[in-house]
Formats: structure tokens, C-alpha cells, sequence
């Protein structure tokens, strides 16, 4: 057996190329060791969050955000709601100002209505707080405001407007089961002293739809609507 | 003498120096990717063409697949198959090149090795090629390029080889000169076996040699903040020996998360996961997260999925599996898409999936992976509450399961 010419090509050949492969896989697998130690900084992908739609102003979440603060939606506070001397200081602003903040809700949310000196809700009320509660979508918060009457004494309507904000909670509870509403859900009862509704709010969605809507019944009420902001 | 082998060992040796081509862009490319990055890969018939970036294509599926590597339990991205044909290659390039300056010098013994041993690639590359029709349904150019390496190869080795064996026949006046076409001594296989052994074998030791250490990498893309499902958004596929617990967030027009049920199905996962699935669909009809309809069609396809819970992985592996018609008829409009449904599921699904309740869970479903702040994308895995990396889905796929849920690879 004698080595001849074409074998010695094919090992050198044989070897070069091995050799070649060698090295490069070496090379490149080592930079790539270096690569995964000292990444790239990549772009990441968004995360997941609520929705922020354009009505969203910073007016409008500043009254927000304090709102959140003050009711125990945010931070640690055990307490729950508002009660109206708050709304007012803490909101900052006149009542013409704190209703038209709600003005781009005139779609998405709803008026529930009671009647007079009462906390009750009709079916009408219940099947329009159950509409609104299940149409969600991105939002973070619901919001209840509610009202007492624009008669009577301070007092008396700051009852029951409590009263009123805890009825339409109660119902929302009654669809959703869920322990952790109370963080989603932020209540505001107004008396009053603060942002009684003008007559043009009867032209929203209410649960009294075919009824006569004056003044009046329009503050004998309680605001709902989810608010797609992000704090 | 004329030399009868040389156009067919030519013919062998373009095969090879292909081989050593395609094997080289498709070894680079995996290569690339150990760093756990995102690269362009190479994707066409013509070598020296630029890579492409794109997520979708036949390279890039072929290169994520089960059949890409082997050991991957035991190294992450396991050892690529393109590898040991970078070595093989080498070794017959050197082989043709030997078998060329020597001409009939060459003993026929060393024809006849070559013309063997020359169908073992073209072997792995019909195997290969089923592969890709019947797991992939696509095919990779790289791959192609490939299988045209090994025709090439055997063509030309079997062609010299029945060339060699003719003239052989045929003995001149006064018999063969001495060094022409002799038998040749049977322990050159042995040395040329061992040669092509460690052709294959030196490049593969570097490479495993070479691999950092992954296990630190595993767990370190996040974790669900609220994993209970408290508003039971979620719908559970039914799998055979369910054995540990994934959440799973699926978009079913994405053509990745298809991809990426496929390989849990080709690795013999999938049957041995719980898996609960969160929808998500990438289509701002019901997703407030994206601008605009990166899937337009899968929310109504979401729902259509809840709506047949129980039977919501026969569902959803129906709409992997017409994905294509499926974003076809999404882009045109829903009531194509509905009609497709409606074909396919009856018409109490079409109904369920515009009912107050269904909707409702998929905005539950997009509200959980909110407050788990989780990435605006899809697929996503949760093994528990751990998030495996989207390049532990894919490359790191069996090694990532070994470490750390082993139990569902037995």
C-alpha cells in the first residue's frame, strides 16, 4: 500500500477544509457566546395596558387622579367614596368645569334615575347599570357619581346620595361576583352644594327613557360610566 | 488513457462544493442565532444571495422545526444537521478532488466507496424532504440546495463508479498497466470511514465545546404578576396526560403561534401540557392595545373559540390549520369570514359569538393579560407563572423543557 499523489491532495484538501470548518464554527459559536452576554438592546414590545382615549385631557385626569387618591381606588386607604365638601376641594374647580369634564362621556356612560327621596332602583335602572357595567372594553375605572336633589337640606341629600351610589355598587356587585370591584370601581356622592346637572343632561341615555326628565329628575341621579384613561 | 471518471467526478465534486455552501449559510445562520437574538437568515437557490429578515418563511420554519438538530435535550439549540453535513461535504469535496488528479490511478476500491457512501446524503436528503412536505408543508431554498448537492454527489459518484466498472471490463492487450485500476487493499475503507468520521465528528466536539451556558438564561423574560384567572377568561385544551400547568396567549390568525403549536406538537409536548389558553386576538375591533388590525377577522375568530369550549383546541387547531383562507377572508370582510364559521361549526356557534357573555370573557381575557402587564404580542408562553423566552419556544425549545419541566418531555 503506497501513498501516491492524488491521495496526499485529497487528505491535504481533506484537512484544509475541516480545518477551515473548525475554526469558523469555533469563531462564530464563541461570538455568539459574547453576543448573549452583551445583547443588543432591542426594541421591546409594548406592554399591555388600559385603553386612553382622546377625552382623556390632562383636566380631566388631574380631577381623576385626585379623585382616586381621595376615594381609596389608589395607594392603601381603606376608605370608600367621596363625600361632596371633598369633591369640592379636592377637585379644584367650579361645577360648570367638573360637569363638562364628563361631557365626552355622553355615549359611554349613563344617568340613573330614582325617584324622589328614594334609593331604589327600577328595572329600568338595573338593566342600564348591568349594559354599562358589561360594556367595559379597555377602561381601568367605573365611575359612579351620584346625586341627591336639588331641594331639600344638605344634610338629607348627602344621605341619600350615599344611599344611591351604594345601590348602583350594590348592583354592579350583584353581576359581577368579583372581590376585587372595589378596586376598579370609584363612587362620588354629591349633595347639593356641588355640580348640580344642568336640564341638557336629560338628553343622555337615562333608565327613564320615556319619562318626562326636567331639572329635577336629572339630579335624582346617579352618574355611571367606565373611563378609559390610563394614571 | 482517457480518464472515463472525470466528468462524472466533476459533476460529484460541483455537488459537493454546493453541499459545503448550503450547509455553510444554513450552519451560519444557526450559529447566528445561539446568541438568542433575531437575525436574518439565508433563504435562496442562488449561494451569495443576502439573508432576509422577514419572520415567516420556509428557512427560517425549517430552522425552528424539531428535525433541525439533534441532542437538543442535553445543549440548547441542540447540534444543527447542517453541521455534520458541512463535514461530510468536506470530506467528499477532498474525496472528489483526490479521485480527480488521480484519475484511473485510483483503485477501483476507492470508486466504488465513493459511489456507495455517496447515497448516504442523498438518503438524509429524501428524508429530509418528506419532512418538510409532510411536517413543514413548506420548503426551505437552503434545504433545497441541499437536496440538489446530494442528487449532484450520488449522480456523480455512481456515474464514475458504473464509468470505472465498464472500462475495467474492457482489458486492454497485455492487461492493465501496473497502478491503473487496481482493486485496492480493503483496509482503505476503514481509513476512509475513519477520515469521514472525523470529518463530521471535530467540527460537531467545537461546536458543543464552544456552547456557553444557557440554564442562568431560562428564566429571565418575566413572570405573570395575577396568574388566577379569577373571571375565567381562560379556555382549557384538552390534552392526553396533562402534567404541568402553561398558560398559553394565542392570536389564531398568527401565523407564529401556529408555528409554535406545531413544534409543541412535533416534539410530543403538547399532549402532555395543561394548557390554559388566553386569547388575544391582534385586531383593534376588541383589542384597545394596537392602533390597527395587525389580524383583522380574530376576534370573531377568539370568540368563535370560546363559543366551542370544550372543544376549543379542535377549534383552534381548525383555524391554524385553514390560516391562510382564514386572513384571506378576514382582510375581505366578516361576513365571508362568519360564513366560514358558520360552514364549519354550526350555526349556534355563529350566534354565541355575538352574545353579551362572549364578549365579555374576551375583554376579561385582554383585561388579565393587563393586569399580568404582559408584552402586546403573540404567542407568548407561561410555564406556571414563568415566562419561557420566545427563544426558548423555538431554538431552546426541548433543552428549555428539560430543565425545567422535564416531566413533559417523557
Amino acid at each position: 500500500m503506497k501513498l501516491q499523489t492524488h491521495a496526499i491532495v485529497g487528505a491535504v484538501a481533506g484537512a484544509a477544509l475541516v480545518t477551515a470548518v473548525s475554526v469558523t464554527v469555533r469563531t462564530e459559536v464563541r461570538a455568539a457566546a459574547t453576543r448573549l452576554d452583551n445583547p443588543n438592546a432591542t426594541p421591546t414590545a409594548a406592554v399591555a395596558d388600559h385603553a386612553e382615549e382622546p377625552y382623556c385631557t390632562p383636566a380631566f385626569k388631574q380631577v381623576l387622579q385626585r379623585v382616586l387618591n381621595a376615594c381609596g381606588l389608589v395607594g392603601t386607604e381603606s376608605r370608600r367614596g367621596c363625600q361632596p365638601a371633598d369633591v369640592k376641594n379636592l377637585a379644584s374647580i367650579s361645577d360648570e368645569d367638573f360637569n363638562a369634564l364628563f361631557l365626552p362621556l355622553s355615549k359611554r356612560g349613563a344617568i340613573i334615575l330614582f325617584d324622589e327621596g328614594s334609593e331604589k332602583l327600577d328595572a329600568g335602572a338595573k338593566k342600564l347599570i348591568d349594559e354599562r357595567w358589561l360594556d367595559r372594553r379597555g377602561a381601568r375605572y367605573f365611575f359612579i357619581v351620584a346625586r341627591g336633589s336639588k331641594t331639600g337640606t344638605v344634610d338629607k341629600n348627602r344621605a341619600l346620595s350615599h344611599k344611591r351610589a351604594n345601590s348602583v355598587l350594590f348592583q354592579v356587585s350583584e353581576v359581577t361576583k368579583d372581590p376585587a370591584l372595589e378596586k376598579q370601581v370609584g363612587m362620588l356622592w354629591l349633595g347639593k352644594e356641588f355640580a348640580q346637572l344642568p336640564k341638557q343632561f336629560c338628553e343622555w341615555p337615562t333608565s327613564r327613557e320615556n319619562k318626562d326628565c326636567d331639572e329635577q329628575a336629572i339630579n335624582r341621579s346617579a352618574f355611571v360610566s367606565w373611563v378609559d384613561c390610563r394614571l | 488513457m482517457r480518464n472515463v471518471a472525470r466528468t462524472p467526478t466533476i459533476v460529484a465534486l460541483v455537488g459537493s462544493v454546493l453541499g459545503l455552501v448550503f450547509a455553510g449559510y444554513s450552519t451560519t445562520d444557526y450559529m447566528q442565532h445561539l446568541d438568542r437574538q433575531l437575525h436574518a437568515i439565508h433563504c435562496s437557490f442562488i449561494p451569495g444571495m443576502p439573508a432576509v429578515s422577514d419572520a415567516e418563511n420556509p428557512c427560517r420554519a425549517a430552522m425552528y422545526s424539531a428535525w433541525s438538530a439533534m441532542f437538543r435535550e442535553t445543549w440548547w439549540g441542540g447540534v444543527p444537521i447542517s453541521l455534520f453535513a458541512l463535514g461530510v461535504y468536506a470530506f467528499f469535496a477532498a474525496f472528489a478532488l483526490a479521485l480527480l488528479v488521480g484519475g484511473l490511478k485510483n483503485s477501483r476500491r476507492a470508486y466504488q466507496f465513493f459511489g456507495v457512501t455517496s447515497l448516504g446524503p442523498l438518503v438524509v436528503s429524501v428524508v429530509m424532504a418528506l419532512i418538510s412536505a409532510i411536517k413543514l408543508g413548506s420548503f426551505c431554498k437552503t434545504c433545497v440546495g441541499l437536496y440538489v448537492a446530494s442528487i449532484l454527489l450520488a449522480v456523480g459518484a455512481l456515474w464514475a463508479l458504473n464509468a470505472v466498472r465498464k472500462l475495467h471490463l474492457l482489458v486492454p492487450t497485455g492487461g492493465w498497466p501496473e497502478g491503473y485500476l487496481e482493486t485496492g487493499h480493503p483496509v482503505w475503507i476503514g481509513a476512509w470511514l475513519g477520515a469521514m468520521g472525523l470529518c463530521v465528528l471535530l467540527p460537531s466536539l467545537l461546536y458543543v465545546k464552544s456552547l456557553p451556558d444557557y440554564r442562568s438564561k431560562l428564566a429571565s423574560c418575566g413572570k405573570l404578576n395575577e396568574p388566577n384567572d379569577t373571571a375565567k377568561a381562560m379556555v382549557k385544551l384538552s390534552t392526553a396526560h396533562p402534567k404541568r400547568s402553561v398558560t398559553l396567549l394565542v392570536d389564531p390568525l398568527c401565523p407564529t403561534c401556529k408555528a409554535l403549536h406545531e413544534r409543541l406538537d412535533a416534539e410530543g409536548i403538547v399532549e402532555n401540557l395543561d394548557i390554559s389558553m388566553l386569547l388575544f386576538p391582534l385586531d383593534n375591533t376588541c383589542n384597545w392595545m394596537i392602533d390597527r388590525a395587525l389580524h383583522p377577522g380574530s376576534c370573531v375568530l377568539s370568540r368563535a373559540v370560546l363559543c366551542t369550549d370544550p372543544r376549543s383546541r379542535e377549534a383552534l387547531e381548525w383555524m391554524y390549520a385553514n390560516q391562510d383562507e382564514l386572513t384571506r377572508l378576514g382582510k375581505s370582510g366578516e361576513p365571508l369570514l362568519r360564513a366560514k364559521v358558520r360552514d364549519r361549526f354550526g350555526p349556534e356557534v355563529d350566534s354565541c359569538i355575538d352574545s353579551k357573555p362572549t364578549r365579555l370573557r374576551l375583554n376579561n381575557a385582554l383585561q388579565y393579560a393587563v393586569s399580568n402587564h404582559v408584552p402586546v404580542s403573540t404567542p407568548q408562553l407561561y410555564l406556571g407563572d414563568l415566562r419561557v423566552c420566545d427563544e426558548d419556544t423555538d431554538l431552546g425549545m426541548r433543552y428549555t423543557f428539560g430543565q425545567l419541566a422535564p416531566e413533559v418531555l417523557r
